[in-house]
């Protein structure tokens, strides 16, 4: 070990454990996603089903609460981005003393916990409101504009620090030679130092978007009685759980990747056409591979891909399967229940199933031809005679009655 | 926009801009009139004042921090003096900001614009000052056809070698016809080899275009063998200014003397001065050397005596005869670098190389002597490297 | 005001004079508006009584320092335990977070910086940024399918026989320490990746050219560099860790609560706005006054933070 190279097998190993517990919940939580079992758990595996996609869209509160974010996360970007340039700007010309004032004033939103600036927020411009005799309607006790505020306080020292990151590259002396070259300090700003700052620019876009739209926190105080899609969804996933939310995370995460591929296969490229190795290159210099490496080709394909899922998943037809499942434990249950009948007559104390979510199910709906369905276990069979009200009935959670072929959307 | 008439120029550039330069040279002269500049407490130049004449190649020649840089953006506008005034054609250019006077500066690291293209950066003069596309990319291409870089115009800055953009730094500040091209150590980034090429290539063009470049450095070669005249500072006072040859055979200051070229440097008082003779007390015995330009010493006065290594010959019977003790010897190729001592006094010899090997040995002793009229005698003063 | 009007000339110098009012007002808002004045109208409000809207700004309407006496006494004047041990355990519960994301994200950041080459590395950097856009709260809840009482690891365990009742890892708190440490991973990593980037390699060679084991090569090398983006990264994990709400409010046990639950309790649940402000300026003060303290110990500036 003292001659290694800090442990190449250590190393990788250590990189497995670490990669697996960030990806190992998000893939779980994929794969409950699509098992038909009413709370999200992957054991016991009951049936492959997409009806969550349905029961997710069908979701109104998390839906506007989505229109609500991206307006506000819009919002967010086109004020945070513009103060978090003008931040970086002033801090590179200050001299170093009220420089590091500023930079402390500038960071300590990142530092302050977000509630403290939701709940300063709120009390602020409700004081301010009240002091200007604005009506209760008026935008200061707006939550969609307090939310503006509460958001673009923090979000812009997240665009300040990107920018700060790309300016300390910058070269001065560049401005200096266009302004030597004849350029107004104006021209100089526009033509030199804003394309030098566009990747920057770009990049603080992304990273405000998602801040906003991913902010819990704050939000969750200056949305006041409104709605976005984090805080809808926090109170959903308080409020008890089921799996269409692992199907949001499904979408979510597919978005995520297929963008994460697409940047990869762009970067990629650029690095291949700059350096100019592209004509050595064996896959850029064979005119079908550098097509297919494109990122618009690679963005196609993912999309095809995905649109192809979906559209599958739209067909696909899970209530054959779940009736299975359904009339097993049911089937279960009833042996269970007659067993106990008969060893406890005389207590007659519980006759309460053991097993939880689909225990209800099976009180409701005491069936007598429960037990002839067992033998046929879990194959699935198009003869099957499923009982047409049994799983209505048997099932009071909302995905019983609400799947819907049609309420997935083709992303198309 | 003094300077700049982007349409003055639209034929073929190297035939028909000699004659366009040399009409304007002469009203260019660049005057810095006891200028100053100062950081705080600190002074970085001290009272400049000299003419450098239109049309001239001027060098300021000094070791890093001596206020050459300093001076050079006071002339180009990014600083103005804090006592005294830079004239350029007559006018004070007080308040005038970089972009309005008729300098161009060519930075040391030449400040290229990477994200555009070559024609891009050559024709940025031009866009900012609203000349249209098209005239911008011909004027472009003139350009590159004069730094003999034609075709290059639609790449990237990066794809060029050190000294294709070391010419397209130039093209670029040609572009708007400045009056005055200045230049902050441009030849520093490149390699040995290239920055010799480039020395004759920057003296062809300042001839071809006939421009008054003031060129910053601290290489004596480059200020030796391009300029017209060399200015030499120090701790922001100018030395000395003369052309390179007074430079280098009549120092006025022991700073001048020790800082270009190789010196033997060896105190001493004065004893007596006829005409412009003086002799001197050194602990190498009396010596006799040049009085620098016709110094007047008295008996008893400090001074140096400064006398090149090539000057200095091995043999007896010579004037100004010293015994010296052989301590090594440097080969150099075409010279070899004898390095003697002589009571406590390093000497330096140098030699030129005719073939065969050294022949002396550790603690030998080497006779040596020079002659009266090759030695110089300043007063004494700080030193190049002390 | 002297140094700022020099500031400003100097960038209508070098910007221009739009591109300096821009910088001017932009910054001026953001400093005033967003940042100075919320946080001392949230300190004004604190030292306010709870009083109807009608009273608002009447004779009653004065300050008071009865928010702040509450969270130390109560209402019955003895010491309260409960939401000062609230939030103690709050901050005991970010520190040990905070030292477990450095454990786990040292060793991460050292690999990607100077054993990691090629593919491997950009394949590393894009398998920690993407976790991070999925939103924080599916995050939180992912943790909730594997840890639940029907979760993942109990119907594993329980299945082949490790235990045979659900271990409720809920109450147990370890669900929610697993999610916050993961929640603010990628904060952890990247200071570090940036401190430990700019290391020489030769360094490291040269330490182990001389005998140096792998040890004492981080002990003595490599951690004098990366302490400042350990602080960094330590800093943002301790500050984000200690006013997190959602994985709390997700994760946590029914018995034990995260001092900012409380702060929404007196929200949003008790509508005492007053008093809620009164403990989110001491959940501040607390924060700010234990980060200082540690980066006085430690030796780093503030300055170093977030680069």
């Amino acid at each position: 070990m003292n001659r290694g190279t800090g442990g190449g097998a250590v190393a990788a190993g250590f990189s497995l454990l670490f990669f697996s517990f960030l990806f190992g919940p998000l893939i779980i939580m994929v794969i409950t996603a699509f098992n038909s079992s009413s709370f999200p758990r992957i054991t016991p595996w009951e049936c492959f089903t997409t009806e969550w996609f349905a029961v997710l869209f069908a979701n109104d509160r998390l839906m506007s609460g989505l229109l609500n974010s991206l307006v506000i996360a819009v919002s967010v970007v086109a004020i945070a981005v513009p103060i978090g340039l003008a931040g970086a700007l002033a801090l590179s010309e200050l001299s170093s003393r009220l420089r590091a004032v500023l930079y402390t004033v500038l960071i300590t939103p990142i530092l302050i916990p977000g509630v403290v600036l939701g709940i300063s927020t709120i009390v602020f411009w409700g004081a301010l409101g009240r002091g200007v005799g604005a009506e209760y309607g008026s935008f200061f006790f707006d939550g969609m504009f307090l939310t503006l505020a509460g958001q673009v306080t923090f979000i812009s020292a997240y665009a300040m620090l990107v920018f700060l990151a790309r300016l300390q590259r910058f070269d001065p002396i560049l401005t200096e030679a266009a302004l030597d070259l004849g350029a107004t300090p104006g021209q100089a700003f526009r033509k030199i130092l804003l394309p030098f700052l566009g990747p920057a620019i770009g990049s603080a876009t992304f990273l405000t978007f998602l801040a906003s739209f991913e902010n819990y926190n704050t939000t969750v105080f200056t949305i006041l009685s409104g709605n976005t899609f984090t805080t809808a969804l926090a109170s959903k996933v308080r409020h008890g759980t089921d799996p269409s939310l692992s199907a949001l995370a499904v979408i979510i995460i597919g978005v995520t990747l297929i963008g994460a591929i697409v940047h990869e296969a762009h970067t990629r490229r650029k690095e291949v056409l700059r350096t100019g190795i592209a004509r050595r290159s064996r896959i850029y210099g064979n005119p079908v591979l550098k097509t297919l490496v494109h990122p618009l080709t690679v963005f196609l394909i993912l999309a095809g891909i995905a649109g192809l899922a979906t559209w599958q998943g739209t067909r696909h037809d899970a209530s054959v399967c779940k009736q299975q499942v359904l009339d097993d434990k049911r089937a279960r249950q009833q042996e269970l229940l007659e067993e106990q009948r008969r060893k406890m007559q005389e207590q007659q104390k519980t006759t309460a199933p053991v097993s939880a979510p689909a225990g209800a199910a099976g009180k409701a709906n005491p069936s007598p031809f429960g037990g002839a369905f067992s033998p046929n276990g879990l194959t699935p069979g198009r003869e099957e005679p499923a009982p047409a009200d049994a799983p209505a009935k048997a099932n009071p959670s909302p995905f019983g009655g609400a799947f819907n072929p049609n309420g997935l959307k083709p992303s198309q | 926009m003094p300077g700049g008439n982007p349409s003055g120029i639209h034929q073929a550039f190297p035939q028909s801009v000699q004659p366009f330069f040399e009409s304007v040279m002469a009203t260019k002269d660049i005057v810095l009139d006891h200028v100053s500049i100062r950081f705080g407490a600190y002074t970085a130049v001290d009272n400049a004042h000299l003419v450098i004449k239109g049309g001239e190649f001027f060098s300021f020649l000094g070791p890093s921090g001596c206020g050459k840089t300093t001076l050079l953006r006071c002339i180009s506008g990014f600083s103005d003096p804090t006592e005294g005034r830079v004239l350029i054609g007559g006018q004070d250019m007080k308040g005038i900001g970089p972009n309005k006077r008729p300098t161009a500066l060519i930075f040391q690291n030449l400040a290229l614009f990477p994200l555009m293209s070559v024609s891009d950066n050559i024709a940025f003069p031009l866009e900012v000052r609203g000349v249209g596309r098209k005239d911008r990319r011909k004027r472009a291409d003139e350009l590159l056809e004069m730094i003999a870089l034609p075709g290059v115009g639609d790449k990237k800055v990066h794809e060029l070698s050190g000294g294709q953009r070391q010419r397209v730094a130039i093209a670029r500040a040609l572009a708007v016809e400045p009056d005055i091209l200045l230049l902050d150590e441009p030849l520093s980034a490149l390699d040995l080899k290239l920055r010799h090429h480039m020395r004759t290539e920057l003296r062809t063009i300042q001839q071809q275009v006939g421009l008054t470049f003031i060129y910053i450095t601290h290489d004596q070669g480059e200020a030796l063998t391009m300029s017209d005249r060399v200015a030499v500072m120090n701790a922001g006072v100018i030395e000395q200014v003369d052309p390179p040859e007074s430079i280098y055979n009549r120092p006025k200051t022991s700073f001048v003397a020790s800082f270009v070229g190789e010196s033997n440097a060896i105190e001493g008082k004065v004893a007596s001065q006829a005409e412009t003779l003086v002799s001197i007390e050194t602990p190498l015995g009396r010596l006799q050397g040049q009085a620098a330009g016709g110094r007047q010493y008295k008996a008893g006065d400090d001074c140096i005596l400064f006398i090149r290594p090539e000057q200095l010959s091995i043999g007896d019977g010579l004037p100004n005869a010293v015994t010296a003790n052989w301590v090594k010897e440097e080969f150099e190729g075409n010279s070899r670098q004898l390095f003697l001592e002589a009571n406590g006094v390093p000497l330096r010899l140098s030699r030129v190389n005719l073939g065969g090997t050294a022949d002396t040995r550790s603690g030998a002793v080497v006779p040596v002597g020079f002659a009266p009229d090759q030695a110089i005698v300043l007063p004494h003063g700080v030193l190049a490297g002390a | 005001m002297q140094a700022l009007q020099t500031a400003f000339k100097q960038i209508a110098g070098k910007h221009g004079l739009g591109a300096a009012t821009f910088v001017g007002v932009a910054v001026l808002i953001w400093v005033i508006f967003l940042i100075a004045l919320p946080q001392i109208a949230m300190l004004d409000y604190s030292f306010r009584f709870n009083l109807p809207a009608s009273d608002v700004g009447g004779p009653q309407d004065v300050y008071t320092l009865d928010n702040y006496a509450y969270f130390f006494q109560g209402n019955d004047g003895t010491v309260n335990t409960l939401d000062i041990g609230i939030l103690v355990r709050t901050l005991i519960a970010a520190v040990f977070v905070t030292c477990i994301d450095i454990l786990l994200c040292y060793p991460i950041a050292f690999i990607l910086a100077h054993s990691a080459t090629g593919v491997a590395a950009r394949m590393m950097v894009i398998g920690l940024i993407v976790p991070f856009w999925v939103n924080e709260i599916l995050r939180a809840f992912a943790f909730r399918v594997l840890f639940g009482a029907t979760g993942l690891i109990n119907g594993v365990g329980m299945s082949i026989g490790l235990w045979d009742q659900p271990v409720d890892f809920i109450r147990a708190d370890v669900a929610l320490y697993s999610g916050l440490t993961y929640a603010y991973i990628l904060l952890m990593v990247f200071p570090i990746f940036n401190a430990v980037e700019a290391l020489d390699r030769n360094q490291i060679e040269a330490a182990r050219d001389m005998g140096a084991s792998w040890w004492r090569v981080h002990w003595r090398v490599v951690l004098p560099v990366a302490k400042s983006g350990i602080a960094s990264g330590a800093t943002m994990v301790f500050m984000l860790t200690a006013g997190a709400l959602a994985a709390p409010q997700i994760l946590g046990g029914p018995s034990s609560l995260w001092f900012t639950q409380l702060i929404y309790q007196w929200f949003n649940e008790s509508a005492n706005w007053q008093r809620g402000s009164a403990y989110a300026v001491i959940l501040l003060i607390v924060c700010i006054s234990f980060v200082m303290m540690l980066m006085r110990v430690f030796k780093v500036s503030i300055g170093e933070i977030g680069r």
